[in-house]
């Protein structure tokens, strides 16, 4: 439904040195051929992949990324790749709320052994953006807005909250709080998403300031929530010394963010 | 060629030989690893996943290969096969045959032109027969060296002087038809073992039918077929009709156990043949399997827990019981005899692929090899040790590590292996 | 010249692409690859090569670098999973160092999978050498760290393991401090009477073992001494030992846990008194002072083992049984000795023999099923054969419970010490089941014997010389090289959260207290380079080098040339 005449997907791939990499590699030695709109970058471990990195591609128009890593239990790294599950989970959420279908961030596990696999996934990857259409054809919303919220949730997957809250997953899972107490999968899943959620609300939040002065009706306006919800981040933002209250225009305090 | 004294050879180039060449070499002493077939890897590069964690074999081989060939102190000799042995322990004076492989190691890119043109056919040997290759072929995919060699019984133009096909087609001129056997004489202190196993051949116990009943095969056998660079890239197809596979019986203990074979036990196959269930569900979650067992030996580390889990989770169900014969109806379906504990009668179950266990014999060859050694040999042709000496064989200076001691599982081999090792740094520093 | 260089505009990169004969060449148009690179920023040389690894191709590569002043190499070929050590040494040799190397792969995942695709496939190699040559640029010369090795190992438990691993290591040359908590060495085997296979004196080995241990000069024995606390990582570990209350430090080289396991106390189970219910420990004591007097005697096999609480299997009982029901019936021909079993574990090529002979001397072997345990009431045994389906009261004068062997309960207290793993039943967890079973993950440490599973003596001594191999790998090196893909922290970023620490699977980045507060330190020499740290740090303090963030965002830039 959503394919331009013509469209050709452009991929980057992230493949792990020693499972997912080889596997590409034995795709090509055993000659499975497969689209060729996938452009590779090799890491080490596929937990090297920061999400900012994954966001990177996307800010810059990538149609999709995928992540191959190791299959759960060989990681060559040992527990890389459960980290990396996590972290692109996360991401997935996060380009939901931007408007994204999740679709666009492929994570799978190839080993060394799995070319005709590699080549398998990558092609269904392939067909799969082929038919989501170029980057932002399932949005609503235009070009700009889309590079406004992708830099956004870019800025929130960067900040400390999120990679504290996913870094933290295994072990609040496992082992519990510091009170001892193991937190079910669906509730840290909760967590995660209302974490998400607020983050970017809250840097696109920050982003609509720019280097100006707004009222929370402006705000509102521009970034597409409603005043309350736009109070609501505000007063956690201001706490945490990212805006303040510029001066008054008639009765609207003007916010501007804070140190810059 | 003379080596100073300060090396070590290492007899097998599988996973054991691979890892006492890699702990040898990284200890800093000088390694000369002498492997019979065309390429390093031995049996674990055959098999499909290795049990407790289901990785697969080759992925975890192969860094270890390529440490190897790559080893500023490991010099691979494939091809390669002991015929002498002089002196004792901490200067022995090796011959070693290296066959000619007449294709040019440093030429050869492994492009596949060759392979692709040559007339002639034969059973593949890693690939347990199950598909044919060339004169010229590669004997795997992930083989190291990486290049093609000529089978020189079965070439044409080695045998008859017609053909040359390859040679045409190479775009390296790696061919050499001309290429001799070279003789190596290596000076080393110590001598480690490695030469592991070959499986047994069923065909003797005829009321198994192997050979006769097409769906009736090896587990080594069955781990090319499910491996995904093995003939039908990891399909599970019956060996009749290509057909479906959806009940598997696994036959325990063919050949072991066995006072008119193998009395003794060979240690792995009760968990192999697990895994080899899982692997089959894993593929296809309607497969429901069958394994038919003596004893159900576990005992390793994460064994019992596998097991569990199979049971479980995949399908598999455990039948005490030896299974007197197997049939076959008129669909190539073997029909499995066995007797029923509980009510101690005979019982058929009829499936659509039936897995024989076969026991681990030592390698073809190895009496030989024991004899160039002076080592003796047990009653069952494995290299003699003794149990509170487990790395040692009956000369000093000369040690064994996995499967040609006895059977063992991939991680005993490893250990062993790096035992070995350790034993040969003793005889070279003293 | 040795790239000692900067990033940026200085960068004179030289691209060298591959036709690979046929393989590449047959399906990508290299010279307009050449072309291409060439109008790339950076690049001031490109050429093609027929087989870039081949001689020829590696003597143009060296003069293309002594020519141009080429501070940067890229090849465009095969995949480096093949050829970038070659190329490598290529640069190292002359004189550039080997890490401003980059390779880009446009064979195994370009022209070898694009076959049918023509112009794209030139196109998607493009791309691919446009990203290699932006990460080129930024590449940085790295430098291997090297450590020296403190030549000494020391051995955690005297039992017939540690002092296997001891007496190898000091036969190879190197020093050993054999740490032993008891007041004497020899661990299990003191208590034991008969060995199996072949019924070989405990105490023969035992007093062979110790003796030879004596006579080394190079093992330094300390018993009566535990260990209280390890710090530091591989070559150059701190020990703290605590020896009649004093505290006595040593530096080693690298560790060898060897601490054995014990007998699990069967108490509730089976009627166990220590009289006439007992463990077949007790029975070897009994068997040894010559104090057994018992006509019928029951066995039972998988005590505490193959249940709910320890679902393993000991793997050791079977042929213990075995050995010393053979004995009881030497030392009393008209003794009727049953075992009652579930699995037989008589595995390789020495033990089956032993089952048959035991049945063929008359010892009677019942099968029974965990869902109908064996019930001991007063002077018998009622039992469900499985096999026959009947039940059998057997009368007794001893019951001896084959019971579980279990890891010791302090060893939490060591694994926390050393910062290793155990699995949930309480034995050390090695770093790879199959490849490396008496490694630890963090370097420097091994095990061997029951500490890392229930294992008889044969198997012991196996693990004991693997271990002295693996330890013997890093002392002969004498300096531990740390690859120079690890991580680093920018120490002005960091908030020393931890999240590193807690996520690391190698224990090699710490959060330690500094004058400016607590910082993460990455341990080079144990840094395996994964990047998980960088690419999980809430301040994105730490990146890797050679795999820099700034590495990665200018490939996925010059991929898309600037963005939406």
């Amino acid at each position: 439904m959503n394919s331009e005449e013509g469209f050709e997907p452009v991929i980057l791939g992230f493949l792990c040195n020693w499972c997912s990499y080889a596997g590409a590699d034995l795709a090509g030695v055993s000659r499975f051929q497969y689209p060729p709109n996938v452009r590779v970058m090799r890491v080490m471990c596929s937990a090297r992949v920061d999400p900012t990195f994954v966001l990177e591609a996307f800010t810059q128009g990538l149609d999709g990324v995928l992540v191959f890593g190791c299959h759960p239990g060989d990681c060559h790294y040992m527990t890389g790749n459960y980290q990396t599950e996590r972290r692109m989970v996360m991401t997935q959420k996060i380009l939901r709320e931007v408007g994204l279908s999740p679709e666009r961030l492929l994570v799978d596990w190839v080993s060394a052994a799995e070319g005709e696999r590699f080549a398998s996934l990558v092609s269904k990857f392939t067909e799969k953006i082929r038919e989501l259409g170029p980057l932002g054809s399932e949005a609503v919303f235009e070009k700009e807005e889309l590079v406004r919220r992708l830099k956004a949730s870019s800025d929130a997957l960067a900040d400390d909250r999120l990679r504290w809250l996913v870094g933290r997953e295994k072990e609040l899972i496992e082992e519990g709080n510091v009170f001892g107490e193991r937190l079910p999968q669906e509730e840290f899943d909760h967590v995660m998403l209302e974490s998400i959620r607020r983050e970017y609300e809250k840097n696109r939040i920050l982003l609509s300031l720019g280097d100006g002065a707004l009222t929370v009706k402006e705000m509102a306006g521009r970034v597409g929530l409603s005043t309350r919800e736009v109070l609501k981040n505000l007063v956690v933002m201001e706490g945490e010394g990212l805006v303040t209250v510029s001066h008054i225009e008639g009765s609207s305090p003007k916010y501007i963010k804070t140190g810059g | 060629m003379g080596e100073k004294p300060g090396s070590v050879l290492i007899i097998g180039g599988g996973v054991a030989g691979i890892q006492a060449a890699l702990d040898l070499g990284n200890m800093g002493i000088r390694v000369h690893l002498a492997e019979r077939a065309p390429s390093i890897g031995g049996r674990m590069a055959q098999l499909d996943k290795t049990f407790p964690t289901n990785d697969c074999s080759i992925c975890i081989l192969s860094p270890k290969m390529a440490d190897c060939s790559r080893h500023p102190n490991i010099t691979l000799h494939t091809l390669s096969e002991v015929t002498n042995v002089l002196g004792q322990a901490g200067s022995f004076k090796v011959s070693v045959r290296k066959r000619a492989r007449f294709v040019k190691e440093k030429d050869c890119i492994n492009c596949g032109a060759c392979s692709a043109k040559c007339p002639v056919k034969v059973p593949d040997e890693f690939d347990a027969g199950l598909r044919t290759r060339g004169a010229i072929y590669l004997y795997y995919l992930q083989g190291i060296p990486p290049v093609m060699t000529i089978d020189k019984e079965h070439c044409l133009y080695l045998t008859r002087g017609i053909c040359r096909l390859c040679e045409t087609v190479c775009p390296r001129n790696a061919i050499d038809y001309e290429q001799q056997d070279e003789e190596l004489v290596l000076d080393v202190g110590a001598i480690v073992v490695a030469t592991g196993f070959d499986p047994f051949d069923p065909s003797v116990i005829t009321q198994y039918g192997y050979k006769r009943i097409a769906n009736v095969i090896t587990s080594l056998e069955y781990e090319r077929l499910i491996c995904a660079s093995g003939p039908t890239g990891g399909h599970l197809k019956r060996p009749s009709d290509g057909g479906h596979v959806e009940k598997i019986a696994f036959i325990q203990c063919v050949g072991s156990r066995d006072l008119y074979h193998n009395p003794y036990c060979s240690s792995v196959c009760c968990m192999h043949a697990t895994k080899e269930a899982i692997l089959a569900h894993e593929h296809d979650p309607n497969v429901s399997s069958y394994i038919f067992y003596m004893d159900l030996r576990a005992a390793g580390k994460g064994f019992q827990k596998y097991v569990a889990r199979a049971e479980r989770d995949y399908n598999i169900s455990y039948i005490k019981g030896r299974v007197a014969s197997i049939t076959k109806d008129g669909d190539e379906n073997p029909i499995i005899i066995y007797e029923d504990v509980d009510s101690s009668e005979p019982r058929k179950m009829a499936v659509d692929l039936a897995i024989l266990a076969t026991s681990l014999v030592p390698r073809n060859g190895v009496e030989g090899l024991a004899k160039i050694l002076a080592v003796e040999t047990d009653e069952f042709g494995f290299l003699k040790t003794d149990p509170f000496s487990p790395l040692n064989t009956t000369r000093p200076g000369v040690f064994a590590c996995g499967c040609c001691r006895e059977p063992v599982d991939i991680p005993e081999c490893v250990l062993q292996a790096s035992g070995a090792a350790a034993k040969a740094a003793e005889v070279l520093r003293r | 010249m040795s790239g000692e260089l900067v990033e940026g505009s200085d960068a004179r990169i030289g691209v060298f692409v591959c036709h690979c004969g046929t393989n590449i060449g047959g399906f990508l148009d290299v010279p307009d690859l050449v072309e291409y690179s060439r109008r790339l920023p950076n690049v001031v040389y490109s050429k093609d090569n027929l087989y870039t690894c081949s001689d020829t191709g590696l003597t143009e590569i060296k003069n293309a670098i002594k020519e141009n002043e080429l501070n940067r190499v890229v090849v465009a070929a095969c995949t480096p999973r093949t050829h970038e050590p070659l190329f490598r040494s290529v640069c190292r040799e002359e004189g550039l160092n080997p890490y401003l190397f980059e390779f880009v792969n446009i064979r195994d995942q370009c022209s070898w999978v694009h076959m049918r695709e023509g112009e794209a496939a030139t196109e998607k190699a493009k791309d691919l050498i446009r990203m290699g040559v932006a990460r080129a640029t930024l590449l940085k010369p790295q430098e291997e760290i090297e450590i020296d090795v403190t030549q000494c190992t020391m051995v955690i438990g005297g039992g017939v393991a540690g002092m296997t691993c001891s007496l190898s290591l000091a036969n190879q040359g190197f020093d050993v401090k054999l740490i032993e908590r008891e007041s004497q060495l020899g661990g299990l085997l003191n208590s034991l009477h008969k060995l199996y296979p072949n019924n070989e004196d405990a105490s023969r080995l035992v007093s062979k073992l110790k003796g030879d241990v004596k006579k080394n000069k190079r093992i330094d024995v300390l018993i009566s001494t535990t260990v209280s606390n390890i710090e530091g990582f591989v070559g150059n570990y701190d020990v703290t030992v605590k020896h009649g209350g004093e505290d006595e430090h040593y530096k080693v080289g690298t560790i060898v846990v060897a601490t054995g396991a014990e007998v699990y106390r069967p108490e509730g189970l089976y009627g166990y008194d220590g009289e006439n219910v007992v463990t077949q420990l007790e029975l070897e004591q009994l068997l040894r002072d010559g104090g057994l007097e018992a006509n019928s005697v029951v066995m039972i096999q998988c005590v505490g083992s193959r249940d709910r609480d320890r679902p393993y299997c000991s793997k050791i009982c079977c042929m213990n049984a075995l050995k010393n029901a053979m004995i009881i019936k030497e030392v009393n021909p008209e003794s009727q000795v049953y075992i009652l079993y579930r699995d037989i574990q008589t595995h390789g090529t020495r033990y089956e023999e032993h089952y048959r002979e035991a049945r063929e001397n008359g010892v009677v072997f019942l099968k029974y099923s965990p869902e109908r345990q064996p019930v001991v009431e007063d002077g018998t045994v009622r039992v469900f054969d499985e096999l026959l389906g009947e039940e059998l009261i057997l009368p007794f004068d001893l019951v001896v419970l084959s019971a579980a062997m279990v890891a010791h309960p302090d060893v939490k207290d060591l694994a926390q010490m050393l910062k290793v793993p155990v699995d949930e039943s309480g034995f050390f967890l090695e770093a790879h089941v199959k490849l490396r079973p008496v490694d630890f993950a963090t370097d420097g440490l091994f095990l061997c014997g029951c500490a890392r599973w229930p294992c008889d003596i044969g198997e012991s001594i196996s693990q004991a010389f693997a271990a002295a191999s693996r330890s013997s790998v890093i002392l002969s090196a004498g300096r531990v090289v740390a690859e120079p893909i690890i991580s680093f922290v920018d120490e002005e970023e960091c908030s020393g959260c931890g999240l590193c620490e807690m996520n690391c699977p190698f224990k090699a980045i710490r959060v330690e207290e500094t004058e400016r507060g607590r910082i993460a330190k990455v341990i080079e020499a144990s840094c395996k380079g994964c990047g998980m740290c960088g690419a999980g740090c809430p301040q994105r303090a730490i990146s890797m080098k050679h795999f820099s963030d700034e590495q990665l965002v200018a490939q996925i830039n010059a991929l898309t040339g600037g963005g939406l």
